[in-house]
């Protein structure tokens, strides 16, 4: 497939599963099962149940670097397929990414001298709070601020707002990004193993998924969110 | 470049009046071409990477991405040039992403004067430099680590608070660690600061 052509719904879902093998977990989290033969993506989210535009918008920004989605395929009905998708995305990274890191993690520092071994671990231990509170506080702050206002149950006392979110959306790519040179470039060559391997492509996979997740709650999510806070004024 | 090349301008600027200027600007240049111009980053593909320069209106960035312009554009070339083509004020760490400024108000000597340096600019990259802290930048790394504040540290060194944080800058951009707790880290695997000092 050349880089510039974009995924589209009449293709066979499985086409985009061989150009892109990233595109599996996303297929994983949302809960579509293999085996889908030659069914198009358009015959997939139906039997799902799920949005096909935001479903290619996804795979695209998954797929191409340089895509910036035309907001003009999406509308306020996406929101909450979004907030769906954040949703299972979350679940995943905290059942099945950031516990495979922490596991790695936990058998690197084995093997390192004291000092080395606290710092790590601190330094891991703090992310992974700060991640966990960030993750609770888009579910249980944000997301439903978004259902109230979606719902029209919004009593437009605008004690939050979605532009909020953006100022306090704390950056938790950053420490992952530290993390990641402190164990490309810092921790002494004596602890190089298989496993600080291991848990740095793992890493770089996290940063790159966290990259294209706020991607989707940036560019996709608060625009959208702020139409219909709009709307209410 | 050999004299029939031209280096190639990406132009993405909302503005069809500033666009139509700009592109009869470039026309009159021996030493550039407009290959694409583009109302906004919706219709940016990564084809239209392939040029020598994105000269854009930072107006098109969206508000929260305005610190992160070149993870809009970059992948395997980093040595892409960009130019902000503007009339109004950004804040210094906005505008110190672009390798060129372009006013609305230059005349076009100015203008291609801009995109030559900007040229040179972009390939002295930060990349290109020796990464080694200086020792002023070690010694604020270890103010940074125990905690100090910009504050803090701009009274103990008698400069100014803009002056630590663009050390700060240079710091996190030499070592690849942003956040504090990742300097601490650093700090003490490389023994400029002791692990009581980590708590």
């Amino acid at each position: 497939m050349s880089d510039n052509t974009l995924y589209s719904d009449r293709m066979k879902m499985a086409e985009l599963v061989a150009a892109d093998g990233n595109l599996l977990s996303i297929l994983q989290r949302l809960g579509i099962e293999l085996g889908f033969g030659e069914a198009t993506v358009a015959d997939v989210c139906a039997r799902y149940g799920l949005s096909k535009s935001l479903f290619l918008v996804i795979c695209n920004i998954y797929s191409f670097r340089h895509y910036a989605p035309a907001m003009d395929s999406l509308d306020k009905n996406d929101i909450v397929h979004i907030i769906n998708y954040l949703r299972v995305s979350h679940k995943y990274y905290k059942e099945v990414c950031f516990p495979g890191i922490h596991n790695k993690i936990h058998k690197l520092v084995e093997g390192l001298d004291d000092i080395n071994r606290r710092l790590i671990d601190k330094f891991y231990d703090d992310y992974d709070n700060e991640v966990n509170n960030h993750f609770y506080f888009e579910e249980n702050v944000v997301f439903p601020y978004i259902d109230s206002l979606f719902n029209a149950v919004f009593a437009g006392e605008n004690e939050f707002s979605i532009v909020k979110f953006e100022e306090n959306h704390s950056n938790i790519g950053e420490k992952l990004n530290d993390l990641k040179n402190i164990l490309i470039k810092y921790l002494p060559e004596k602890y190089s193993s298989p496993m600080r391997f291991e848990i740095l492509k793992e890493i770089c996979a996290m940063e790159n998924e966290l990259r294209k997740h706020s991607l989707i709650e940036n560019k996709l999510l608060v625009p959208l969110v702020q139409n219909l806070e709009n709307s209410y004024e | 470049m050999s004299s029939s090349e031209k280096y190639r301008i990406l132009l993405i600027e909302p503005s069809e009046i500033i666009a139509s200027g700009f592109r009869a600007v470039v026309s009159k240049s021996t030493d550039f071409e407009i290959v694409n111009t583009l109302s906004n980053l919706s219709y940016y593909t990564p084809a239209q990477a392939h040029c020598d320069i994105i000269v854009i209106n930072p107006a098109v960035i969206n508000y929260n991405e305005r610190f992160d312009i070149r993870s809009y554009f970059l992948s395997d070339d980093e040595d892409i040039c960009i130019v902000a083509l503007t009339n109004s004020g950004y804040e210094e760490n906005v505008m110190r992403q672009y390798d060129g400024c372009i006013n609305i108000y230059d005349n076009t000597a100015r203008i291609f004067q801009k995109l030559h340096t900007a040229i040179e600019e972009a390939k002295q990259s930060p990349k290109n430099e020796l990464n080694e802290l200086s020792t002023r930048e070690r010694d604020i790394l270890v103010a940074v680590a125990k905690g100090k504040t910009n504050k803090e540290i701009a009274d103990e060194y008698n400069i100014s608070v803009y002056t630590v944080i663009s050390h700060r800058r240079n710091i996190s951009r030499k070592l690849g660690i942003n956040s504090i707790p990742g300097l601490t880290v650093y700090a003490i695997m490389n023994k400029l600061i002791d692990i009581s000092d980590f708590n």
